[in-house]
């Protein structure tokens, strides 16, 4: 496995989640981002004290945006077809295994990501047998 | 009437097949990438300077077994499909510097696509690599809590 190219630092300007506004007082109001469209509401006035809505300010670094903290990017790859895309793509691209594929054809990929240098980032899952 | 191909332009092939075309790859994860299984592609990206179905000469590079086989499209055989590549292939034993001269040698020297010189030899040399013996490395994972307990009492 090859590590990523060296790139700026990953800046998360907010990690918690933008929660819908009183999703706190009402259990049938969930917490799923809704923007709040009231004419008289305080969340969506801003006014001070009141929950952050999300905008476009809060988005990542357009060179860090999709990395993961290896500085990889995910690619979903269903076969060893797919993972040979990423021969060359080694240090940006980690490969993600498709959820459908089955134990047998995993154990073939990741031991062709292996010889390619490149990441598989579920890499374990369904291979390994609990003893 | 026949149709005749010679007057398609390598232009009007991208733009044509640049939406979607076999060889593409599209993800909608990572912001949308888009890859291209091309053969004649040497960094498997979709663009116009690496498709080597569009352009008039290519060079692909790929791993064939243990050899490393290498295709160029013939520029003026292109309406002959069946003799438009010209196919080489080095053995496993070949020195990867001496892969790379011949690659060079017989394509950017010649003026025959200069400007893939380097992903050229980048993409021999990633599958001269991809060919090399993996080596086992198992990484030692120190035991914790129960599982450490019991691995002290076995050893004591």
């Amino acid at each position: 496995m090859v590590a990523a190219k060296k790139h700026v630092p990953i800046v998360k300007k907010k990690t918690t989640a933008f929660k819908r506004h009183q999703s706190d007082l009402f259990m049938r109001v969930g917490e799923s981002w809704r923007k709040p469209k009231g004419i008289d509401n305080a969340m969506r006035r801003r006014f001070s004290g009141r929950a952050a809505m999300p905008k476009i300010g809060y988005g990542s670094n357009k060179k860090t945006r999709h990395m993961m903290p290896s500085g990889h990017k995910a690619f979903l790859v269903n076969n060893v077809r797919d993972l040979d895309l990423l021969l060359m793509h080694n240090k940006t691209y980690a490969a993600e295994i498709a959820h459908a594929v089955s134990a047998r054809k995993r154990i073939e990929i990741v031991s062709r990501a292996k010889q390619l240098g490149v990441k598989v980032t579920n890499g374990k899952a369904k291979i390994t047998t609990e003893s | 009437m026949a149709t005749s191909i010679e007057n398609l332009s390598s232009d009007l092939i991208w733009e044509v097949t640049r939406n979607q075309n076999a060889f593409l790859v599209k993800r909608k994860q990572s912001g949308g990438i888009q890859l291209s299984r091309d053969p004649l592609n040497l960094v498997n990206k979709h663009s116009r300077k690496y498709a080597g179905y569009a352009n008039e000469k290519a060079i692909g590079i790929h791993a064939d077994d243990n050899t490393i086989s290498f295709v160029t499209k013939v520029a003026s055989k292109t309406n002959k499909p069946a003799s438009v590549h010209h196919k080489t292939s080095f053995a496993a034993s070949t020195p990867s510097r001496k892969v790379y001269r011949n690659v060079v040698s017989s394509t950017a020297k010649k003026g025959y696509r200069a400007d893939l010189r380097a992903e050229a030899v980048a993409r021999a040399s990633a599958i001269k690599r991809s060919q090399r013996d993996v080596k086992d490395t198992k990484r030692v994972t120190k035991l914790r809590g129960a599982k450490a307990k019991k691995a002290a009492a076995e050893s004591s």
